[in-house]
């Protein structure tokens, strides 16, 4: 599928701010899955932006804005086509996960870290799952993805970013970063390295489901995961919406939690508190895709994958 | 021997002044008849004399309270430590292989293709979990890969007298500052014992220290960078060192809220406007120097900063996340680096580590909790240290409870005799136990300054050198060889 | 120079010199009745209090208009931002965070200072014979005046520390001037020679009027002399020339004149050539309110052209919950 992303950030101060600097990932990447098409940021007052890599590979774009401002708009523009993703053949054995080598390269995704912290409910949540004895990866994986889907209820507006997945657990109601927390912080607890990935999602659908071309949808930015397989790369998930990852999806980038892939972190001078007006308009431009064995990448995103 | 030296007892351990015999060794020979002759008014007279020169030099730390700063030298024994030449070009070309393979590593880590963890010569996991290891520094280019523009390398020796690093330090190493000053106050002092040595000049630093900095600045600076010395404020306590450092090169210290990121680019507020910076010699701690990208809490650091370190249009030294390759687990794979990087066997070895995290090595260390040093890896200045043969049995428990709990925090290394010199006790010298924390420089080119900081426990018996437990300096005096 | 190190040096010669005044004013006020030579002590407690600004935020605290009061209120009390004892300590930060810039000799005397400040029982010199306290404040103030002139290099330092320094001493002389002046007029007066004589000790000024003026007590010559003369170091035109000198070094031969220059350039010729009789026939405290309301502006203009860049307020993190949907 193509579509063209406007994410669109509008900022207003109460009072005038003199200094701001900021760091924006919004930037869809370009992998096995999707192929970024083209890509511009802009800012109002203007600044000049500095892209770069981040260790992560999401494309970051610092800025700063030195003149005195009231208000703040900066609007990201991406063209982006994805494409299906084939199924999990794969059925790796649970002793596979303890395989010291593979336990090396996915360090950094089976620590413990600010928001997938592993407290009394999780521990217990994913001793429950562990009791069912899934005896492959894959299984196991997809049990953890169904009872977050099932443990949480989506409400806007009903969690900050301070909540861990026990909070979570035990209020029953979330966004889309916390099912996406608490599934990595599950695999994490039963040996499977997992991480979080920051994305957009069209969410428009008709009455059958099916996307249609010229369709365009107001939606927010999104958030999934994705578990390490043994021997069959990454598996990814989508917990709030029950899917798996596919031609809707479109990654901006991959983390340890929400802190390696926030759209938007940066500070101000000025006594102001700041308002944010956010949004994506996601448009369905054609739900064709180049076949696989077309040459892939535009340009070469640093794969940090270890 | 004579007036001073009378009595002197090496204890059995390695003394730097004499052989196992007591003799005077042929190095220290004329030291020991000068300075061993003086009677003790005489020394009184001088001890005198090092406190008016470091008073009036203002070299103290000052511990600034609520209403009064209370101002604290840092003693300084008056018999110098003496390295003969060989002996230093040994040390010499260790420091400098140790210290560029250490460059290389980091830029291997963070500008690279981490082709040492590639090639397994460290495990993934290790850096992955370090604490030191920054994410954030990850793609931001050095020029000429001098990460550790300045390096401390701490170096100590064992009972037979061999030189083996204790510990690198290649973050923000302090200290030269008294290198300089001892200097100063030992050729007022003892003027004609000094006359008498032939030693190497330390008081060149601040150019080369200057010359690094401007060798590293980006390429869109002009042909006479501008550097800047950048300190947490007044209260922090090494700031007398950062003002030192800025008046030796000449150039500004200024505070993060002096300096202003505009369009990527770093300016300094000067009274004739804004003026950009090119090279900052900062010596404040990484999570301090960006609140977009750091704590975001900190007031002591520049916005924007390290977007600007990105789009190269400024150069930080020492570079951000060079913690990684000072972590004391990681110390223990410093050799196989060397081997790795170079092909050479490393010149100065490491203590015996063992590695807390391996079962087998965590076993025979926990069998012989007693007879080791415990370090957790992450600290700096001693803390956290236990030393098995000095620890009570509740430490110890404490000690184990702590390894056991958390393998991979600690590493454990074999108990080292380091050391001793004759230092001035009351009237007469006693043996103290001695460090030496060399100072490299790393820009274009990789510069050791001659001797650098000789650290000294002036509690008897004591091991520990540092400045914050009860520890002293002495002046080092690198002898120049006979044919220059 | 780094703006921050600039404008630490143009408050530290004002605290300096602000911290000397207060000292003075409380001395000759407190011994003008001592001798019981001037008419209503209350009503010089007020000036003092008129003259140092801070007559609203003492009536404020509701204290009494008593001597021992006020001068617990100037010297030490935490309440008033503006006593002696706050104007020495911010002196001391100022200076150290200038350490580097300043002599050692000027540190450590500018420190002595703060501990001898600190090491006394000011409550009890205050009730006791304040005039030691007063003597010992001058001369330190002076002492550092000398210091100062005698180990620093006649650089962009000295100048920023001399250019607040002598602005503070010509806002003093001109508020003593205003509120004496204002009071005499009140109170229908023609100003008696004892009036005029602790006017002219407030500035340290008798000696060296007596000689100039012998025993005239014309109240003409003594506004011409605190307002204009040119060699004495007191007068509020001497104070001005000082600041522009350490202007014009400061912006060096740039042209066209930076605003502050210009600002101080009219003011001081205006003061220059004034006609004091002329001024007297008319109404001296509009002129003197003017001069006053023109020196504020020099140092306001002075803050927006050399330091302004270092008040930026704080820093704000963008709330990451905005996003977090």
């Amino acid at each position: 599928m193509r579509f063209d992303i406007r994410y669109r950030l509008a900022f207003e101060y109460r009072n005038v701010v003199r200094h701001s600097q900021n760091e924006l990932r919004a930037c869809p990447l370009t992998d096995d899955h999707q192929m970024l098409l083209s890509y511009r940021v802009a800012s109002s007052p203007m600044a000049r932006v500095h892209g770069f890599t981040d260790y992560w590979g999401t494309r970051v774009d610092a800025y700063g804005i030195r003149e005195p401002h009231v208000a703040v708009e900066i609007v990201a523009e991406s063209a982006v086509e994805t494409r299906q993703r084939p199924l999990t053949v794969a059925s790796p054995s649970m002793a596979q996960l303890a395989d010291p080598e593979f336990t090396d390269i996915h360090a950094e995704f089976l620590a413990p870290t600010r928001h997938t912290e592993r407290g009394e409910r999780t521990v217990a949540c994913a001793a429950e799952i562990r009791a069912r004895g899934e005896i492959d990866v894959v299984s196991l994986v997809l049990d953890i993805h169904r009872r977050v889907h099932r443990s949480v209820t989506y409400e806007s507006g009903s969690t900050d970013i301070g909540v861990t997945p026990d909070d979570v657990l035990r209020g029953g109601r979330g966004v889309c970063q916390d099912y996406a927390h608490l599934a990595v912080a599950l695999c994490r607890e039963l040996g499977v390295p997992a991480r979080y990935v920051s994305g957009y999602f069209f969410a428009a659908d008709d009455a059958t489901g099916a996307a249609v071309v010229g369709d365009s949808a107001e939606v927010q930015t999104h958030a999934w995961f994705e578990a390490a397989i043994p021997g069959a790369g990454w598996l990814a998930l989508d917990p709030t919406n029950a899917l798996a990852v596919g031609e809707r999806h479109v990654a901006i980038g991959r983390g340890r939690d929400y802190d390696d892939v926030p759209p938007i972190r940066g500070v101000y001078a000025g006594a102001a508190a700041a308002t944010l007006d956010a949004g994506v308009e996601m448009r369905l431009l054609s739900t064709a895709s180049s076949s696989p064995d077309q040459p892939l990448p535009l340009h070469q995103q640093v794969q940090q994958q270890q | 021997m004579e007036g001073l030296f009378t009595d002197y007892d090496t204890g059995g351990f390695f003394d730097e002044a004499h052989d196992d015999d007591g003799s005077a060794r042929s190095h220290y020979q004329a030291l020991i008849a000068q300075v061993g002759g003086f009677p003790p008014a005489e020394l009184d007279r001088r001890e005198k004399l090092r406190d008016e020169a470091f008073r009036t030099a203002g070299i103290t730390f000052t511990v600034y309270g609520e209403t009064e700063g209370v101002e604290r030298t840092f003693p300084m024994d008056l018999v110098p430590r003496l390295i003969p030449a060989d002996e230093w070009k040994t040390v010499e070309a260790g420091l400098a292989q140790r210290v560029t393979v250490l460059n290389r590593f980091l830029d291997d880590l963070y500008n690279g293709e981490r082709a040492a963890v590639r090639d397994g010569i460290v495990p993934w996991w290790l850096i992955a979990s370090s604490d030191g290891f920054c994410r954030e520094a990850a793609g931001i280019p050095v020029p000429h890969g001098a990460r550790c523009l300045v390096a401390g390398v701490d170096i100590v020796r064992d009972g037979n007298g061999d030189y083996c690093v204790l510990e690198d330090n290649l973050r923000n190493p302090s200290g030269i500052s008294y290198v300089l000053e001892n200097r100063q106050a030992m050729t007022r002092v003892l003027p004609k014992v000094f006359a008498n040595h032939r030693v190497r000049p330390v008081d060149h630093y601040g150019l080369s220290l200057l010359h690094a900095l401007q060798s590293v600045a980006p390429p869109s600076a002009s042909d006479d960078p501008t550097v800047v010395v950048l300190t947490p404020g007044v209260f922090n306590s090494a700031y007398f060192e950062h003002a030192f450092l800025a008046r030796q090169m000449g150039v500004e210290l200024v505070e993060g809220r002096d300096l202003v990121v505009d369009d990527h680019t770093v300016a300094m507020r000067t009274t004739q406007g804004m003026k950009r910076v090119d090279v900052i010699y900062r010596r404040i701690d990484d999570d301090f120097l960006d609140p977009v990208v750091f704590r975001p809490d900190s007031t002591l650091g520049v916005p924007g900063l390290m977007a600007a370190a990105r789009a190269q249009t400024v150069t930080i030294a020492n570079a951000v996340g060079n913690g990684v390759a000072d972590d004391k687990a990681v110390y223990a794979y410093v050799p196989d680096l060397i081997r790795y990087y170079t092909g050479e066997e490393p010149i100065l070895p490491n203590i015996e580590t063992y590695l807390l995290w391996e079962p087998e090595q965590r076993a025979h260390v926990l069998d012989r909790l007693d007879q080791l040093v415990i370090k957790p890896v992450a600290e700096a200045g001693g803390y956290g240290v236990v030393i098995g043969p000095k620890a009570t049995d509740a430490e110890l428990a404490e000690c184990r409870a702590q390894i056991e709990a958390d393998p991979r925090n600690y590493i454990a290394q074999e108990v080292v005799q380091l050391s001793r010199h004759p230092t001035l006790v009351d009237d007469h010298m006693e043996g103290r136990h001695i460090d030496l924390r060399p100072f490299v420089l790393c820009g274009d080119k990789v510069e050791v300054i001659p001797g650098g900081l000789t650290r000294v426990a002036l509690t008897k018996g004591s091991l520990i050198v540092n400045s914050s437990q009860g520890g002293g300096s002495k002046d080092t005096w690198v002898l120049a060889p006979e044919d220059a | 120079m780094l703006a921050r190190h600039a404008e630490s040096l143009f408050w530290a010669g004002r605290h300096i010199e602000r911290a000397e005044s207060t000292a003075r004013l409380l001395d000759v006020t407190y011994h003008t009745h001592l001798e019981a030579m001037a008419g209503s002590e209350t009503a010089s407690w007020h000036d003092l209090l008129k003259i140092l600004h801070v007559d609203l935020a003492f009536s404020e605290s509701e204290r009494i208009l008593k001597a021992d009061v006020v001068s617990e209120f100037l010297v030490f009390d935490p309440s008033n931002p503006g006593t002696i004892r706050s104007n020495v300590t911010q002196a001391r930060e100022n200076l150290r965070a200038v350490r580097e810039l300043i002599s050692t000799e000027m540190w450590e005397a500018v420190n002595a200072f703060h501990l001898r400040l600190s090491a006394r029982d000011l409550s009890d010199d205050v009730r006791g014979e304040p005039h030691e306290l007063y003597a010992m404040v001058r001369t330190q103030c002076q002492a550092l005046a000398g210091v100062a002139s005698e180990t620093m290099p006649r650089d962009e330092c000295w100048n920023f520390l001399s250019l607040g320094w002598m602005l503070e001493r010509s806002v003093m002389t001109l508020r003593l001037l205003l509120v004496r002046y204002s009071q005499l007029v009140s109170a229908g007066a023609t100003g008696g020679f004892h009036h005029w004589v602790s006017t002219l000790k407030s500035a340290s000024g008798s000696e060296a009027f007596r000689r100039r003026y012998r025993a005239s007590m014309d109240p003409a010559d003594v506004v011409a002399f605190l307002l204009m003369a040119r060699d004495f170091p007191r007068s509020v035109l001497f104070g001005l020339q000082a600041a522009e000198k350490a202007l014009s070094w400061i912006d060096g031969t740039s042209s066209p004149n930076t605003r502050p220059q210009r600002l101080l350039g009219r003011l001081r010729a205006d003061v220059e050539f004034l006609d004091v009789r002329e001024l007297l026939s008319g109404d001296l405290s509009v002129y003197l309110d003017m001069v006053e309301h023109d020196i504020r502006q020099v140092a306001e203009s002075i803050e927006t052209t050399y330091f302004r860049s270092t008040d930026e307020t704080a820093l704000h993190v963008l709330d990451p919950t905005m996003v977090w949907r």
